[in-house]
């Protein structure tokens, strides 16, 4: 634990029991989103499937960034995590995204995936909410989550055809803005 | 309709097995089903059996996510 750092965050108004229990709960979402798009990735095949692979590859990816970014702020401030990986699973900030019954409908499976992504961006909208102004490091963090949730959310929203495309294929490393986390 | 006052809605706070219910506008929606309100919690801050009224216009999602669940009664 970093004590002053989490005196700090007290000092400036933040219940810190809270926050940690929020960063924990979106570690958990992260690590299981990693987990379950492994599933999806794998089932998107054919024509279409393949077509949107890639984009749920990096996202897959990222989101297992996330999870690594998350954990050392949880352990400065004081938390920590779950000694079981069920218990892990189960309090996680986002419904699991599973596999929808139709494993061949590529628009079904969209639908996961965006709407994980967006869980994602309201959870993260919410920390940076709470945290602007206050703690600036978790909020860096945070920031740099939802920048490319969005991101991710923008993706598979194009792919349904929700809306005109602004954004283009990730070009090189994954995880643009978190990585200055990644130890 | 049923009919809910505060106290009585504050005994809908999702632990124990009982429902969780909140209350937005003057409604009391049926939330027990959503993943996000599992044991009457959400986003670690907001519980069951309040009116959350102002809460909502803080959160980072609108009313449209709250209407998927049931209206069970209106908050006096």
């Amino acid at each position: 634990m970093a004590k002053v750092t989490r005196e700090m965050v007290e000092n400036s108004g933040i219940d810190v029991d809270e926050l940690v229990e929020l960063l924990v709960k979106n570690a958990a979402a992260e690590l299981t989103t990693f987990y379950y798009y492994t599933i999806l990735r794998v089932n998107l095949i054919g024509l279409e499937g393949e077509g949107i692979k890639e984009i749920a590859e990096a996202a897959r990816i990222e989101d297992r960034n996330h999870f690594e970014a998350l954990v050392p702020r949880i352990y400065e401030l004081g938390g920590e995590l779950p000694q079981d990986m069920k218990e892990f699973h189960d309090i996680s900030g986002c419904p699991p995204a599973y596999l929808p019954e139709d494993i061949s409908d590529v628009n079904k499976i969209l639908e996961v995936l965006v709407g994980a992504e967006r869980c994602a961006v309201r959870q993260y909208t919410h920390i940076c909410n709470i945290t602007a102004g206050k703690d600036h490091r978790t909020y860096d963090l945070a920031l740099a989550i939802l920048n490319e949730e969005i991101q991710h959310e923008s993706w598979f929203s194009e792919f349904l055809g929700e809306g005109p495309s602004g954004h283009f294929m990730r070009r090189g490393e994954t995880s643009p803005f978190v990585s200055k986390f990644l130890e | 309709m049923k009919h809910f006052n505060r106290e009585k809605l504050s005994t809908y706070n999702g632990k124990n097995g009982t429902p969780a219910y909140i209350a937005y506008k003057g409604k009391v929606y049926d939330v027990s089903d959503s993943f996000l309100w599992r044991g009457g919690e959400h986003q670690v801050i907001h519980k069951a059996g309040e009116d959350l009224t102002e809460a909502l216009e803080e959160a980072p999602h609108g009313i449209e996510l709250l209407e998927k669940f049931p209206v069970v009664g209106l908050l006096k």
